[in-house]
């Protein structure tokens, strides 16, 4: 399982999880895909936010995000972004959306053969 | 071995292992290969819109303490958790603490910014840019002309030459130093004559290592189709020959100091220039429908200093 990340509170990627589990996967492989999508909601969120911030400001995020202290991390972000939270929600439901048409497409190609 | 962790400018990551799987299943294939595109082109588009804040971090926090905190670890994700592009024995093979972001990902990504979409001729204005990218990088003067004296183009397809001739006499058999370079570079065999310089020297006895050099870290450009060569032949050929280049991949950021060392390939090959079996190695580059781009320069060097081979940053 990846890293606790400050966001996990709000968000959950247990639904691909739930679908990976449902397709002709090894462990290894749900866990090799499980990977490359955290990786990706993880640097979709990150432009998310560094895209809001001052330069002075991405510098301070970073620092925070360094310490690994997730309350500071979330105080900070409240601070300067209105809506953090729901934005973080957005970006991540927008990946997951594509995610989920991946492995439908995936899917009903495997059904018309 | 040189600890990476003391190097601000290497990035660390802790890399699941995972079990080897030898036929990954399709569904498996399908995913990773739709799940892997979508990864690229988010990294490459926080890399690309953040790269300030990227070096600030390189610069200003020690690769430990992107380590100890985890999350940073996470921030430089340029590539993925899974190192790999499947999961194959390579794959899953990387150290637990392989690093993933080097000086050449700037370079990528500056040269992404900067190259247009399709391998065509540069214009002037972007061999200019990107000449003084790979000069302030490399450390030394980059140039798409020299002495009014240029190319016909400074990036296009690499294709793969084999080994040449040094000297009356030199064959498959006499022409590697040791049984690994065999190994290595014999299957590309050599070129029936000579290249367009002719040998590199007269004899096995006075070869130098600068023609071995020479010939080991060649390429072969269009001279042919460089602007004013067949007004100029000779101006051009004294020009050309073993002139000094910088070869860089722009995908991956591996570059080569190399010289001319032989004409072609012909236009209807479709490829822009050819390199020697150790060149296409180094730079990873291959021929045929997987072949790629290269960005080819020379390299300003009048006393000689900068040695052949490969170079990094």
């Amino acid at each position: 399982m990846s890293k606790k990340q400050f966001y996990h509170t709000v968000v959950q990627t247990d639904s691909i999880t739930v679908i990976l589990s449902e397709m002709n996967l090894t462990q290894e492989e749900r866990i090799h895909l499980s990977h490359i999508m955290e990786s990706s909601l993880h640097h979709a969120i990150l432009d998310a936010i560094l895209s809001e911030l001052s330069d002075t400001d991405k510098k301070l995020f970073l620092k925070e995000l360094a310490d690994d202290d997730h309350d500071a991390v979330w105080k900070f972000l409240k601070e300067k972004i209105d809506g953090i939270e729901d934005r973080i929600v957005k970006v991540s439901d927008d990946l997951k959306k594509e995610l989920h048409e991946d492995v439908k497409k995936v899917k009903n190609d495997k059904e018309k053969n | 071995m040189h600890d990476l962790t003391e190097d601000p400018k290497n990035v660390r990551i802790v890399i699941m292992p995972f079990p080897t799987s030898p036929s990954p299943s399709s569904d498996y294939q399908k995913l990773h290969a739709l799940f892997s595109d979508r990864h690229r082109s988010i990294k490459e588009r926080l890399l690309t819109k953040h790269k300030d804040s990227v070096e600030w971090i390189m610069k200003n926090m020690p690769a430990k303490e992107h380590i100890a905190a985890g999350s940073l670890s996470g921030l430089l994700l340029f590539t993925p958790p899974v190192v790999g592009t499947s999961l194959t024995p390579d794959a899953t093979s990387q150290s637990p603490e392989a690093p993933i972001l080097k000086k050449e990902t700037f370079l990528i990504t500056d040269l992404a910014s900067l190259l247009p979409d399709q391998v065509s001729p540069l214009t002037p204005d972007q061999e200019a840019t990107i000449s003084g990218v790979l000069s302030r990088e490399y450390g030394f003067s980059v140039k798409p002309e020299i002495d009014g004296i240029r190319l016909n183009r400074t990036y296009g397809y690499i294709g793969a030459e084999q080994h040449l001739m040094r000297y009356p006499g030199d064959t498959m058999a006499s022409h590697f130093a040791t049984a690994d370079e065999a190994f290595s570079y014999g299957r590309s065999g050599m070129a029936p004559g000579r290249g367009a310089w002719g040998y590199f020297t007269t004899s096995k006895y006075e070869m130098t290592q600068k023609d071995i050099d020479r010939e080991k870290y060649y390429l072969a450009v269009q001279t042919f189709l460089a602007p004013g060569f067949n007004e100029n032949v000779k101006k051009y050929v004294d020009f050309f020959k073993y002139r000094k280049m910088l070869v860089v991949n722009p995908q991956n950021g591996k570059a080569m100091v190399v010289v001319i060392g032989d004409a072609g390939p012909a236009q209807w090959t479709g490829k822009h220039l050819g390199g020697s079996p150790e060149v296409m190695k180094y730079l990873e580059r291959v021929d045929g429908r997987a072949k790629g781009p290269v960005l080819y320069f020379f390299i300003d060097d009048p006393d000689d200093k900068i040695p052949l081979g490969p170079i990094t940053l």
